[in-house]
């Protein structure tokens, strides 16, 4: 056996007494240097002034605990640890409202004091995570001058206050422009060398899409008189993205997506209506949209990353999913109804062609291309007639739902 | 004292530290060099243990849209890469009497494990994108096969993404889109 440790010649007692101070030493440099780390806590300060308000974020490298104390001037945040800011006054020069924050610390506590310019109200506050932010929105208040006048001089302010909220009604008499559906995007999938699903006698799905959608424009044209545009007339293949370009350029209020089914299963029939889900898929993007960005117009003019802009955008959907939910089961309770099918439901699922769509949108898979007996449906143009006519009637329903209410 | 003194104090002084130093560099190469070698044993030990796990795996019925619990063993390598790849290949592999909703040729080319994320993303071979058959059912039964069964078993992974070919794609054929990971979707699996 030659093991290295054989070789070892070990040190006399004086080394060995050296090395195990010098093991110490790091061991307590070590100590040291995590505790700091532990304890410390930088901040990082930005604010962004928006049309109604100013939104102050406070971004820890930590989370950390917090009070608020609102006075008249100024407000207090106390934080439970000792924070690194980089200068103790940090000057806001590009906010209307904020003044300058500065920074403090007592008792292991640090206080960040944010002063202002005019007279403000918090207009909210909240928290969130990954990374930890404490995020105020601040307005500019005119009320709160008034609460530092004498009381006096309230009661005669109030009054002419009053006046002024009995009179909007009559300056607002007309009533809102009520929206009207006027155009209609209909979405034949797949097209060109993209085939979509084929069956056994090869039968393909982009020529039933096709079909289907060519009568149902003409049903919506000729019963409905309204406007109906496709994202193709024959056989073409169109990316997904810019069919759904195409309906908001177009400015379509409804999207529908006509497709095929297919499944592994050979038992698996009936037709389904799909609208996005992005909850399930996309948690990120959902939070974003419950959470920071609660003005998607604001943040579509302040957005300067782009992956923050690609998930802006993969929403565009999410201001319609009600909508689209209601759409979906009129259409799939007509469908249910042609097919003799019980009702499977709506269902969800992140569909690529509908995520980009800024208006109600579905997507219907007519029938299972994979089901013997689907399939020769599929092949009979009076099926289909039907199927056209029953989607028809589901986006007819829709159309005065959303008009009358 | 004479000058010539203190340069010879300095001279032994600056030659003790120099002689400090060098038995403090060559502790450090002797102390590392006698960790490593035992180290080296362990890690081989650990890579050729091999414990089976029980793992619950969901498979489709045929006459079933939903998927059903069966219970199955995988060879525990202590590498968790590993664990995925063997979990991965087994449903690929299938079930007897179940359907195996994946492509006729598909394989695991590589995967791995976005720690910081609770990301798992495997990259497939081309057949994802040439075999497949179509369908948005297809599609969400893929996915879902995958993405539920690997949540399940696995509660450091949160999200599953797709690759083929080492790629990022918008959508297998033409419907769900897969640039984004998935979260798991219960909804396909039930426990009897």
């Amino acid at each position: 056996m030659n093991h290295y440790w054989t070789r070892v010649r070990f040190p006399p007692p004086p080394y060995k007494m050296l090395l195990f101070m010098r093991n110490k030493l790091i061991f307590l440099i070590l100590c040291i240097l995590f505790s700091s780390c532990l304890l410390s806590l930088s901040i990082n300060i930005r604010s962004f002034d928006h049309q109604d308000f100013t939104r102050l974020v406070f971004e820890g490298d930590n989370s950390f605990g917090f009070k608020i104390n609102n006075f008249n001037n100024s407000i207090d945040i106390e934080i439970n640890k000792i924070a690194n800011l980089k200068n103790r006054i940090t000057r806001i020069d590009d906010s209307k409202l904020v003044d300058r924050v500065v920074h403090s610390t007592k008792d292991n506590k640090s206080t960040l004091t944010l002063y202002f310019k005019s007279k403000f109200k918090i207009k909210r506050n909240f928290v969130l995570e990954k990374p930890f932010r404490v995020v105020f929105d601040i307005v500019k208040s005119e009320e709160s001058d008034r609460d530092l006048e004498p009381s006096e001089n309230k009661s005669s302010k109030q009054e002419p206050k009053e006046s002024n909220i009995k009179d909007e009604p009559l300056k607002n008499n007309k009533p809102p422009k009520k929206k009207v559906i006027e155009t209609i995007c209909i979405d034949p999938g797949h097209g060109g060398s993209d085939l979509g699903a084929v069956g056994r006698s090869k039968l393909m799905e982009k020529d039933i899409a096709l079909k289907v959608s060519r009568k149902l424009k003409k049903l919506i044209e000729s019963k409905l008189g309204l406007r109906v545009i496709t994202t193709r007339d024959k056989d073409v293949e169109v990316s997904l993205d810019s069919r759904a370009a195409m309906a908001n350029n177009q400015k379509a209020q409804v999207f529908v997506s006509i497709h095929v089914n297919s499944s592994f299963r050979e038992s698996a029939r009936g037709p389904e209506t799909y609208y996005v889900s992005l909850k399930a898929t996309d948690q990120e993007a959902f939070n974003l949209a419950e959470k920071e960005n609660s003005s998607l117009g604001e943040a579509f003019e302040t957005a300067e990353n782009d992956d923050l802009k690609m998930i802006l955008w993969n929403m565009a959907q999410t201001e319609y999913i009600k909508e689209s939910s209601k759409l979906a089961s009129f259409i799939q309770s007509e469908l249910n109804i042609l097919m003799y099918t019980k009702n499977r439901g709506v269902k969800q699922a992140p569909f690529r062609v509908l995520m980009r769509a800024g208006m109600p949108a579905v997507l219907i898979e007519i029938a299972f291309i994979s089901n013997f007996y689907e399939e020769k449906s599929l092949m009979d143009e009076s099926f289909l007639d039907r199927v056209a006519n029953a989607i028809y009637t589901g986006i007819s329903k829709f159309i005065y739902f959303y008009n009358n209410t | 004292m004479s000058k010539k003194k203190i340069y010879f104090l300095v001279g032994i002084a600056f030659a003790f530290s120099i002689f400090v130093l060098i038995i403090f560099f060559k502790s450090s190469c002797y102390s590392g060099k006698k960790e490593l070698e035992p180290a080296k044993e362990e890690a081989q030990e650990e890579v050729e243990k091999i414990e089976p796990i029980k793992v619950k795996m969901f498979f489709f019925k045929k006459d079933s849209r939903y998927m059903k619990p069966f219970q199955c063993e995988i060879r525990y390598f202590r590498i968790r890469q590993d664990v995925y790849k063997t979990f991965i290949n087994k449903l690929l592999k299938g079930r007897e009497g179940c359907v195996t909703p994946i492509p006729e040729g598909l394989e695991l080319r590589s995967l791995f494990y976005v720690r910081k994320k609770k990301i798992l993303v495997i990259d497939f071979n081309e057949a994802l994108l040439n075999k497949f058959p179509g369908g948005t059912s297809s599609e969400l039964e893929f996915i879902y096969y995958f993405v539920d069964n690997i949540c399940y078993n696995f509660k450091e992974i949160e999200e599953v993404k797709f690759l083929i070919s080492g790629n990022e794609y918008k959508t297998i054929s033409g419907h769900i889109d897969i640039e984004n990971p998935f979260y798991p979707d219960y909804r396909y699996l039930r426990d009897e």
